[in-house]
């Protein structure tokens, strides 16, 4: 067992964005979250990855207890995300961009940075060309003088899967990455997430866009206000009368 | 020959330089964006701490200089800890009242002498005279031994701004380097990717307030007196300057700006009278027309592409 989230809560103030949530995640398996605007998905992301505490509740990746670590030591572990209102390093370029990923599975300190030892340089040599080929992974052209704030919307969503691929996760968090895309680029973000799998990365995926997610996920976590209403395969998850209600019921709202 | 090595033009070139290493600690400490208005408090440790060693204790400079540097910096670990878990304005209040602190702690301690301050500083400029003597060379061609000395200060300086640059550059373009520069653009995206943040804005606010420190030594041992005075909030606002006049996204940025603001005022003598005013006006254009500073990465990138073009042509 991977990921294990045990009865987690999280209110803000008076409101309950999450209330005893639980699931756990397989090595190696892509789980999509899903529910409906407000749900409390992207708050499920941000306490796993340390942003901010849980109220109640427990999460441990590998047995190990995620709760109190600051977000660096979490992306150490090897969780990694990307975040569903972009957050690059706007002015920097994309390889930079990638080369930060890295910065928790290189060393070089100041001293090194300055003398350019024989060992700082290697480093640098080999963080590049990991960059690169993270950024042809993903179908960026390394194209080194525009900054990546300039880049095209869906190339920017692209890119945060680069960097955060960088860190060297074991399992990565995407949230929604197929906002913003069209559908020739969401086909193009299956393949890469299968890709990921296949890696023998294991991933995590809050997305809306319905197609995507049956598609490629091997197992649902459904979450409506805040509570878990069902898990299981997309095709059981297609049919449960609890997710159809929920979704419908927001359409008809 | 005489009008170049005028002790007045290189009294102001020697400001102009310890003013640009200002501009390079300022620059360090806002390169991971922090905004820390310090600088003038630790300027004061480095000097306090340089001129009591050699003044009192017989220290040489070369020691002493680098010694209130690391003085400044071990101070920054103590208050930067706690001071930078205060972002914007909040970082900038509370460094600014600590710069305040240092100087009235500096006007009640005995061993600063308080408001009389520190006087009788051997001048870099005599103790390099006396070096060179020592080596029987006393003077260079037709130099007095005055012009002598302020030409190798001059050297002195320019070569330790010199290795400021280098070191910024190449930090710049390290692993260090992309840390500083993904939490200036995104503090909580940078530590979700792994930068331990505290650790970094912490080795930034000690570079700088290292740089500020060694700046403060050595106008020490320019000016052969010191006091409480020299490094009140009018300083810390002048410094800041350097970096709103002359742009922090680059290093050249504070250092033109350091360079425009030493020699305006002695370029606006004649009009002595209205120095401070356009000197405020300044300020407020500045502000309201371009407050990304002179030089920016846009700046840079243009003109590249412009002389780029003109090349190719
Ligand atoms: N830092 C915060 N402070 C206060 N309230 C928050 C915070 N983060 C989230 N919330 C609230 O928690 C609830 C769940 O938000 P969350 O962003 O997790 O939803 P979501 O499922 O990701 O929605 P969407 O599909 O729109 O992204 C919302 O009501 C939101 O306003
Ligand atoms: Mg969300």
């Amino acid at each position: 067992m991977t990921l294990v989230l045990d009865q987690v809560s999280k209110s803000f103030g008076g409101l309950a964005a999450l209330s005893d949530v639980s699931f756990k995640v397989n090595d190696g398996e892509i789980i999509g979250i899903i529910g409906p605007n407000g749900a409390g998905k992207t708050t499920l992301f941000n306490l796993i990855t340390g942003i901010f505490p849980p109220t109640e509740g427990k999460i441990s990746y590998h047995g190990k207890n995620l709760l109190g670590l600051r977000p660096y030591k979490v992306t150490a572990l090897g969780l990694a995300r990307t975040f569903q209102n972009i957050r690059l390093f706007g002015h920097m370029s994309p390889l930079d961009n990638v080369m930060v990923g890295a910065h928790c599975r290189t060393k070089a300190g100041v001293w090194r940075g300055l003398w350019r030892t024989p060992a700082q340089r290697k480093e640098e040599k080999s963080t590049r060309e990991r960059a690169q080929a993270l950024l042809q992974l993903v179908g960026i052209e390394n194209d080194t003088d525009s900054p990546a704030g300039s880049l095209p919307y869906g190339q920017q969503r692209r890119l945060e899967i680069a960097r955060a691929l960088a860190t060297e996760p074991e399992l990565i968090l995407l949230d929604e990455p197929a906002a913003g895309m069209n559908e020739s680029e969401t086909e193009d973000l299956r393949l890469l997430i299968k890709k990921i799998q296949m890696m023998g990365k294991t991933v995590v995926l809050i997305e809306h866009d319905m197609n995507l997610v049956m598609n490629v996920c091997d197992r649902l976590v459904v979450i409506n206000f805040g509570q878990k209403i069902a898990e299981g395969t997309p095709a059981e998850i297609q049919k449960n009368p609890l997710v159809i209600e929920a979704y419908l019921g927001r359409e008809e709202a | 020959m005489d009008i170049i090595l005028n002790q007045y033009y290189l009294q102001i070139v020697i400001f102009v330089l310890v003013n640009a290493i200002l501009g390079v600690s300022i620059y360090m400490t806002l390169s991971t964006g922090q905004l820390s208005l310090g600088n003038a408090g630790f300027m004061s440790i480095g000097a306090y701490t340089c001129a009591i060693l050699t003044v009192k204790a017989g220290f040489p400079v070369y020691l002493a200089v680098p010694i209130g540097g690391a003085a400044a910096s071990f101070i920054s670990l103590i208050i930067g800890y706690p001071a930078l878990r205060l972002t914007g304005i909040y970082l900038a209040i509370a460094t600014l009242g600590f710069g305040e602190v240092v100087r009235v702690i500096i006007l009640n301690l005995k061993i600063t002498n308080g408001a009389l301050g520190i006087s009788g500083i051997p001048t870099l400029g005599t103790k390099i005279s006396k070096m060179l003597s020592s080596f029987g060379l006393s003077r260079f061609g037709g130099l007095t031994a005055q012009q002598t000395s302020n030409l190798l200060v001059l050297v002195v300086l320019i070569f330790i701004l010199a290795f400021l640059v280098f070191f910024c550059t190449r930090l710049n373009r390290s692993r260090v380097g992309r840390a500083f520069a993904s939490i200036k653009a995104d503090e909580s995206a940078a530590e979700a990717m792994g930068i331990n943040t505290t650790y970094y804005k912490l080795l930034a606010f000690a570079l700088g307030a290292f740089i500020a420190g060694m700046a403060g030594g050595l106008s020490a041992h320019l000016t052969f007196f010191i006091g409480p005075k020299d490094f009140a909030y009018h300083r810390t606002v002048e410094i800041l300057s350097f970096a709103v006049l002359g742009g922090s996204d680059l290093i050249i940025g504070p250092i033109v700006g350091a360079l425009l603001l030493t020699m305006l005022p002695e370029l606006l003598r004649s009009a002595s009278e209205y120095r401070l005013m356009i000197y405020g006006a300044l300020m407020v254009i500045m502000m309201a027309f371009r407050p990304q500073g002179l030089i920016s990465e846009e700046t840079v990138r243009f003109w590249k592409r412009k002389l780029g073009r003109r090349i190719k042509q």
